[in-house]
């Protein structure tokens, strides 16, 4: 990843985590006040029914205890057949405004009942089982009427006449009427769950407007409350129609779970808030990250140009220009580091140059000694043989002719060893560039062994000669390539005084070839193989060293590569490998 | 019981006499002509005006008229009476329960029969006999009939045969329950329509019985509920004669005349098997009477008008 972008990812980042973390901490802080405001609400509420349903209470004990200080009451009270005031409770309800009123006998048989006028004569024991009735307060029970179960605030007192007693049970049912004398702050409602059945029933809960309709979101809530006896927290729906609710148990006497009180409140306003704080996080984290990118740039311009032109140069270096330098346009560590790099190049250059210098001194020495070796060889024989003539006309006058004739016979020949010697010398120091045309290596090398064919034989050696025929033609320069093989034979032949066999070997290579020449001679050590192609350098006891040396400059000149492998005792591989 | 006035006065020709009743007899002959009158107008469902006949075997009579009003309710009926619209009207339950305001009233023996008759959706006898052992006769006898009539498991009443106590009209709850576990969900609800509004009140009491015996029922407007709650007269104190009008008017089939009690209480026996029909009560006409009339009975043992023996007190 380039540097520029890094810092851009950087800069990015950095900007919408810190905007991120700006936007939680709003957010969080937000919901917390909301939260607190939404407590407060509910408590009232809370508070507001507590306080509805006791007055609502009170209002029914003192009706109920009204009737029951009736004179109708007491007479029904007494009389021994009461069959004749079925409809008593009817017309109590009606005057006092009650939706439930039942007129009971002392032994729990219905006398009378305003809401089920047919269960006359039905008992009611759970009556008796309060032994006074007078100082309870209104309680909440649930109510049988005939065509369904509701769920009353109710009262009871007794009417005592001697030994007759007539119990009084009337009440008001809790239904969207009690609902909507709860005032409810704007995004709140109150609901009410009626649990008249075992299950949870829809159609029980109710607002002030009658069943609600999403009543299957607070079932969990409702069953929550039921099972547990306790308040309960919950929230339904998503986005900005997501509401909380806290629902309260609403218990009768034997604090059975009757009802539950919920009370909502709408989180549009947090949502809203929540998503309005988002958007503007988003906008600025948008922004941040626009100008992170300018800056960025306008940084990483002033960072990474100098970097990039430093990272050309050592690129030029390393293609061997070493004297390429750096401009120094600041004083910074990148300024630092462009001048260190400009002291490093002007250093490499100095020290190329001492080396050039010193390995041509060397190499001017190499070629003094193998020229003083190479010219001293014959010039002793010859010195010897004009001071043996020198010798013979000043003591042997007769004998001299004959002297003179070996004499001149033998200088004869050394000087031509001598002008051979200076040819070779010559040859090396006037390689010509390769003119590069197709070339067939395959035909080159059957051409080229037919012509050592004669010498291998009289040396004991037999010739191998593997070609690939799948070789196709490479760019060389025919004659420079014959001239690598001829001496790589020669070296061959002469790796192998005892014979042996010689193998030369073409391969096809990728897009390349490949020729090798392997003889099964004495073998070179490691050393002999690292200093095999440097000029002058040989390992026969004649030569002048400079075979492989050529070797080596034609294959350079065909952009090749050449290579050898050897073993000691087993023989030696020359493999050329041309593109 | 009857009733009489206060200050009877002495009796005195003329006046007409007004009439209501919830029945609608569909002719004059069905309807009947009371004893020392003749028929002068007749206005099918509306009314029917009897006049006094200067012939009558037994004298005239002191009414100059009857005037009847026909198909009139029972709460209009009692609400006219109160109004002084009306001299005499039938009592529903509603006004048995007013008894002790001190209004004449005059019961005949039992001659309707108050029956819960069951539709032909009902193929189960089981159904049936759980609803018979449900109903709580008792209690609807004492509150609301005001223990007018009898409580009866029989079509014909005691009285005509001496023999209707041998059928069973006590409730066995358990046992209704008993046969309604024996039964498919789909056969635990009836539906249950009343023939009279007036009698709304023991078609509530049922319901709740028959819940009582987990078995659901609806009351329903229409006529074609599974079981109908309904009253029919029984004509005439000749007890094959009755046996036969009931069963026919009952939909079953009509017995065959019987020559001896014990035939006619196998006949009535074979009648009732399998619970088409529950017998419940035996109720009597019950009339009221307003202050102007006089004299009385308005009705006789059988439930048969007796306006000869009344007259009419002229009141401010």
């Amino acid at each position: 990843m380039m540097f520029r972008t890094r810092l851009l990812l950087i800069f990015a980042v950095a900007l919408t985590a810190a905007v991120g973390m700006v936007e939680l901490i709003v957010s969080s802080s937000a919901r917390r006040a909301f939260e607190n405001m939404e407590a407060r609400r509910v408590n009232a509420i809370v508070a507001q029914f507590d306080k509805e349903f006791h007055r609502r209470g009170e209002e029914i004990v003192r009706t109920v205890e009204g009737i029951a200080d009736s004179a109708a009451a007491r007479e029904i009270a007494i009389t021994p057949d009461p069959s004749a005031y079925l409809s008593e409770a009817g017309k109590f309800a009606s005057t006092n405004r009650l939706d439930l009123l039942e007129l009971v006998a002392g032994d729990g048989a219905i006398v009378s009942s305003a809401q089920w006028q047919a269960r006359f004569g039905y008992k009611e024991d759970w009556l008796a089982s309060e032994p006074d009735w007078q100082s309870r307060p209104a309680f909440l029970k649930r109510e049988e009427l005939p065509d369904a179960v509701t769920l009353a605030l109710m009262a009871v007192r007794t009417v005592v006449a001697g030994d007759m007693k007539l119990y009084v049970a009337g009440g008001r049912a809790l239904d969207r009427e009690f609902i909507a004398s709860l005032v409810a702050p704007k995004g709140m409602r109150v609901l009410l769950y009626r649990n008249l059945a075992p299950g949870f029933a829809p159609s029980e809960l109710i607002d002030a407007g009658g069943p609600v309709a999403s009543s299957s979101l607070l079932r969990p809530l409702v069953e929550q409350v039921e099972t547990q006896r306790r308040e309960a927290f919950g929230t339904i729906g998503h986005g900005a129609s997501a509401e909380t609710f806290h629902a309260l148990p609403l218990q009768g006497r034997d604090n059975d779970v009757l009802g539950v009180l919920l009370v909502g409140n709408s989180l549009s306003d947090l949502v809203q808030l929540e998503s309005s704080m988002l958007r503007t996080a988003v906008i600025v984290a948008v922004i941040g990250i626009l100008l992170a990118i300018v800056l960025s740039w306008w940084a990483t311009a002033r960072i990474t140009r100098p970097v990039q032109r430093l990272a050309e140069s050592a690129g030029r270096v390393a293609a061997g220009n070493w004297g390429a330098t750096v401009e120094v346009a600041s004083r910074d560590e990148i300024g630092q580091l462009a001048a260190a790099f400009n002291r490093m190049t002007h250093e490499l250059v100095e020290q190329r140059d001492r080396l050039v210098q010193a390995e041509r001194v060397a190499a001017w020495r190499e070629l003094a000694r193998r020229l003083a070796h190479e010219l001293k060889n014959p010039l002793f024989p010859l010195q010897i043989t004009v001071e043996n003539m020198q010798r013979a006309r000043e003591k042997y006058p007769e004998q001299f002719d004959e002297v003179f004739r070996e004499g001149t016979s033998t200088l004869l020949a050394e000087l031509a060893n001598l002008k051979q010697i200076i040819g070779r010398f010559s040859d090396f120091a006037k390689m010509p560039a390769p003119e590069m045309q197709s070339v067939n290596l395959n035909g080159l090398v059957a051409e080229t062994m037919r012509l050592f064919e004669a010498q291998l034989g009289k040396a004991g050696i037999s010739a191998s000669v593997q070609l690939d025929p799948a070789l196709r033609p490479v760019q060389a320069d025919g004659e420079q390539m014959t001239r690598v093989l001829r001496n790589l034979i020669l070296n061959a032949v002469d790796a192998m005084p005892n014979g042996g066999t010689l193998t030369v070997r073409t391969v096809a290579v990728g897009a390349g070839v490949r020729l090798e020449v392997s003889d099964t001679g004495q073998g070179l050590t490691p050393e002999e193989c690292e200093r095999l192609f440097t000029p002058y350098y040989t390992t026969k006891t004649h030569g002048t060293g400079l075979g492989l040396a050529i070797v080596q400059s034609v294959v350079s000149d065909h952009k090749g590569r050449i290579s050898v492998e050897s073993e000691k005792g087993k023989g030696t591989t020359f493999r050329i490998d041309l593109g | 019981m009857a009733g009489f006035g206060p200050a009877a006065t002495r009796p005195h020709y003329g006046g007409t006499l007004r009439v209501e009743i919830r029945e609608s007899p569909p002719s004059p002959e069905v309807f009947g002509v009371p004893k020392g009158f003749v028929l002068t107008t007749w206005e099918a469902g509306r009314r029917a005006v009897f006049t006094a006949d200067e012939n009558a075997p037994g004298g005239r009579p002191f009414l100059d008229n009857v005037d009847i009003q026909l198909a009139r309710s029972l709460r209009d009926q009692s609400v006219d009476l109160d109004l002084g619209k009306a001299d005499v009207v039938e009592l529903g339950l509603a006004e048995l329960r007013r008894h002790a305001a001190g209004r004449r009233v005059w019961p005949s023996s039992p001659v309707r029969l108050m029956a819960l008759v069951f539709g032909p959706r009902i193929s189960d006898a089981r159904v049936r006999e759980a609803l018979a052992l449900a109903v709580d006769r008792s209690a609807i006898h004492s509150v609301l009939l005001q223990k007018q009539g009898e409580i009866s498991g029989a079509l014909l009443p005691q009285w005509i045969t001496g023999y209707a106590f041998v059928f069973g009209a006590s409730a066995d709850v358990a046992k209704a329950q008993a046969l309604v576990a024996s039964l498919g969900p789909a056969d635990r609800t009836l539906s249950l329509a009343v023939d009279d509004a007036a009698n709304r009140s023991i078609a509530d009491r049922i319901q709740l019985n028959a819940r009582d015996a987990h078995l659901t029922v609806s009351i329903v407007p229409t006529a074609n509920a599974d079981v109908r709650l309904v009253e029919t007269r029984i004509p005439s104190a000749d007890a094959p004669h009755a046996l036969a009008s009931v069963a026919i008017a009952f939909g079953l089939n009509e017995p065959a005349p019987a020559r001896n009690p014990e035939e006619q209480y196998l006949a009535e026996r074979a009648l009732l098997d399998g619970y088409r029909v529950i017998p419940l009560f035996h109720l009597p006409d019950v009339y009221g009477a307003g202050p102007r009339v006089q004299g009385g009975p308005v009705i006789d043992q059988l439930g048969e008008w007796r306006f000869d023996s009344l007259w009419l007190e002229d009141r401010p």
